[in-house]
């Protein structure tokens, strides 16, 4: 998996979910591969501290965690040996942020990258234009 | 006395079904309370009550998440 990759699924998810504050890809040692705002230490730290509590709870680890706080909503999933954790705005839609999170992970995941379905700039748009000329 | 407009009868009703979205809306801020859910590879869940020791360790590692985000 490249390192882009990450950074793109990061992107993608500041694209779909418009509550999203920030996310980032751990690693199965929890490492951050790629994080959104904030310290990629900070993430590491609270991330793997996230995943921690929620396998402590029964003994098992966990597919996806979903704490609804005062302050916002932290979200954690895991697929394919990574993992996402993300914080969101209060009363989002928290399927629709599990879903997204799941998606993006298993396009990661897999190792076929994640799709760049990001509007083209105006500078690409040109340029494919000339190609197709 | 007219008949009312058919657009007026159309925005009354937009309007009536906004008002209702709304009230969920505000219903549900209300009445949602703190919550931890937790699921397992193969589809079990639990949620995990704030007052509980493991709803305690969930709770602080999320508002530690939630800081990471703000910083």
């Amino acid at each position: 998996m490249r390192a882009v990759d990450a950074d793109l699924a990061v992107a993608r998810m500041g694209q779909m979910s418009p509550d999203l504050r920030g996310c980032a890809v751990l690693d199965g040692a929890g490492n951050a591969l790629a994080c959104s705002g904030g310290g990629r230490s900070g993430w590491e730290r609270a991330g793997s501290g996230f995943l921690e509590a929620a396998d402590a709870a029964d003994g098992d680890p966990v597919a996806q965690v979903h704490v609804a706080t005062e302050d916002g909503e932290a979200f954690a999933v895991r697929e394919g040996g990574l993992a996402m954790v993300a914080v969101a705005e209060r009363f989002t839609l928290s399927s629709l942020m599990l879903f997204d999170m799941r998606t993006v992970l298993r396009d990661l995941a897999t190792g076929e990258g994640v799709p760049d379905r990001r509007a083209a700039g105006p500078a690409q748009t040109a340029t494919s234009a000339e190609d197709r000329a | 006395m007219s008949p009312a407009k058919p657009h007026r009868l159309l925005l009354d009703r937009v309007s009536g079904y906004a008002d209702e979205a709304g009230a969920y809306l505000r219903r549900r801020r209300m009445t949602r309370n703190p919550f931890a859910r937790v699921t397992y590879p193969g589809g079990r869940s639990a949620a995990y009550e704030p007052e509980t020791e493991a709803g305690r360790r969930l709770f602080l590692a999320a508002s530690k998440l939630i800081d990471a985000a703000r910083d």
